[in-house]
């Protein structure tokens, strides 16, 4: 994991260290907001953010823990910063794993945490969030979900596709999750096999305990 | 090379090559020693030579051939010209030590004919000349004979044939080793060594860039003839130039402990990939390069891509620390090109690197060292802006930020 990590860092984050500590590897310094394809930009860095990094050794699948710690994102959630503990909240973490194609360390740091201190920097700027934003909490955690499981086929009801995905082996005598009431294997069952290979079982277990039960109206 | 007169027209590539530019051997050293070299090749071959019958032929191997000398670092240090003198001559005819006292006979009398104040010296494997102290320096003459019969059957015999090597077998050469049992006797058993061969394989690595400098430098002369290969430089022998002085410079204090230059010069050569741009080509061999150490059954191999049957990381199993010195300076040399490639404008080049290329040729270019200028706020949100619309082209952003309470983390 270190050397994934500082393999990661040595070249295109020069001011970043990481060290490894009993469960995680911790990077530590000036993040340098840049062009993200590596070019020499000959005006330098366009920013620079104090950071910490907690990388969990079980990345991907646990989600590191980025803090700006110089004290230049105000800790609320309009600005994507969690109140509680100072995280910020690059992305919705399930997401980001089962949409993208490459989730080495130094994907996320050129993906996630680049498109996130852009917009940082352009919303301290003035301006707005270049790419959108998630609702806050649950609302947003499963309108990515959502965004997630779409593309192969529609999906009505997010809870009861990650059920199914949940299963090793998508079963086809089950309701497809299309919501068109015909089973799967009479529906989109070679689509939810596409589903199922993109987002494994872990993953939709992992969606789904996040997700918790829905929530009766009062 | 010149910069531009405006600093802030600067670019990453330009000081880069201003920088290499000026490590590489002075034009007119570079043309002392290729006079020189053709002297010793005009001596052996001259009317009454004891080596007229054999073809004696004299040509550079190493850094000289491949275009990537690089001045010593220090004004005391010379610079190390390796030399082949190939003769045409079968194993039959020669035990090594007959060989190699053959040439040395011949160069012996070089020296007295030339007055050269310092005697001939003999290595292990080669004829050393010493010049005078003004020269700045010496020339390792490696006897040897074409063997490209013997190479081809080694690698049969090893599995290696004919693999990626091809045509660069034909220009195999059998050498000598004075340390060797057989050194003494008629033997079809002598080492072997392909260095044409693998300026070769070089070569082959940047020829997108090699025939893209050379018309263009005909283009720029109108020039008829062909220009020769030495009069342009590829990012990739830019690259080991700097990668080389920066290696140098992070093992001053213990020279015999460095990375040796055939290991960073073949495994950046294997990482290349044409690039056009300095800066991008260091980029891609600093982030790349150990992907081509291999490990065969837990042995660390940096294989000869014109001959696979060496190893030229074989010292690295019996002296571990020397692997660990590999890595340790790849590890410096991504930090401290990248703190100005990735991290520094272009005219501002950090300290660490200024201190590893050597300060004084830093700040012959650039001046001495310019503060770390800030752009403003709004050229840097042009600038973000830019890079918004760069990853939206490229298909959109990743990810989307959000926001959750504190219990809403779990897992």
């Amino acid at each position: 994991m270190l050397k994934s990590v500082e393999s990661a860092l040595g070249f295109t984050q020069p001011q970043l260290v990481a060290e490894l500590r009993d469960q995680h590897v911790q990077v530590k310094g000036t993040y340098l907001l840049k062009r993200a394809d590596g070019r020499a930009d000959s005006d330098g860095p366009i920013s620079e953010y104090k950071i910490e990094i907690f990388v969990p050794v079980g990345y991907p699948r646990a989600e590191p823990r980025l803090y700006e710690v110089g004290g230049r994102i105000p800790r609320q959630p309009d600005r994507h910063v969690n109140v509680g503990d100072g995280s910020c909240c690059v992305t919705v973490w399930e997401n980001w794993l089962a949409c993208a194609q490459d989730t080495s360390f130094s994907a996320y740091m050129s993906g996630p945490v680049h498109e996130y201190f852009l917009g940082q920097f352009i919303v301290e700027n003035g301006g707005q969030w270049p790419f959108g934003e998630r609702a806050h909490y649950l609302e947003g955690m499963e309108e990515a979900y959502a965004d997630a499981l779409k593309g192969e086929m529609p999906i009505q009801d997010v809870r009861y596709a990650l059920r199914l995905l949940t299963r090793e082996w998508p079963k086809g005598h089950w309701l497809c999750p299309c919501g068109s009431g015909l089973k799967v294997r009479q529906c989109h069952r070679d689509e939810l096999m596409n589903l199922h290979n993109r987002i494994h079982p872990w993953l939709a277990r992992q969606m789904q305990h996040r997700l918790g039960p829905k929530k009766q109206p009062k | 090379m010149r910069l531009k007169e405006a600093i802030e027209q600067w670019t990453h590539d330009e000081v880069l090559e201003a920088a290499a530019d000026a490590l590489d051997i002075p034009p007119s050293l570079y043309e002392e020693a290729k006079v020189r070299y053709r002297s010793i090749g005009n001596w052996l071959d001259r009317e009454n030579s004891s080596l007229t019958g054999y073809d004696p032929r004299i040509s550079p191997q190493g850094s000289f051939l491949l275009g990537t000398v690089i001045r010593p670092l220090t004004e005391a240090d010379e610079y190390d010209i390796d030399l082949v003198c190939r003769l045409e001559a079968t194993k039959q005819a020669f035990s090594q030590k007959e060989l190699k006292d053959a040439v040395g006979t011949e160069l012996k009398l070089y020296v007295k004919a030339n007055n050269m104040n310092n005697p001939l010296e003999e290595g292990r494997r080669c004829w050393i000349l010493n010049y005078a102290n003004s020269a700045r320096f010496h020339m390792d003459v490696l006897p040897a004979l074409p063997d490209a019969a013997t190479y081809r059957r080694k690698l049969i015999e090893a599995g290696s044939w004919p693999g990626t090597i091809g045509d660069l077998v034909d220009s195999a050469l059998a050498i000598t080793d004075n340390t060797l049992p057989k050194y003494e006797t008629r033997t079809d058993d002598w080492p072997v060594s392909n260095p044409f061969g693998y300026a070769e394989w070089f070569r082959s690595r940047m020829a997108g860039q090699l025939d893209r400098l050379l018309t263009e430098r005909q283009r720029l002369t109108a020039s008829v003839d062909p220009i020769p290969h030495d009069q342009v430089k590829t990012p990739l022998q830019r690259a080991v130039q700097l990668l080389k002085r920066h290696r140098d410079s992070m093992f001053a204090d213990a020279p015999e402990d460095k990375p040796i230059s055939i290991i960073i010069t073949t495994l950046a050569a294997r990482a290349y990939q044409n690039e056009h741009s300095l800066s991008a080509a260091l980029r891609t061999l600093l982030t790349n390069m150990d992907k081509f150490i291999e490990n065969r059954n837990g042995v660390t191999w940096v294989v000869n891509p014109a001959n696979p049957m060496e190893n030229f990381a074989d010292k690295w199993k019996e002296a571990p620390q020397r692997q660990k010195n590999f890595n340790a300076w790849l590890e410096q040399a991504n930090r401290d090109f990248g703190a100005y490639i990735s991290g520094s404008a272009a005219r501002s080049v950090p300290d660490i690197l200024r201190k590893r290329l050597g300060e004084s040729l830093v700040s012959s270019l650039l001046g001495v060292a310019a503060p770390a200028v800030r752009t403003n706020t709004g050229s840097n949100l042009a600038r973000a802006h830019a890079e918004v619309k760069v990853i939206n082209e490229q298909g959109g952003a990743k990810s989307k930020p959000w926001a959750m309470r504190n219990d809403a983390r779990k897992g």
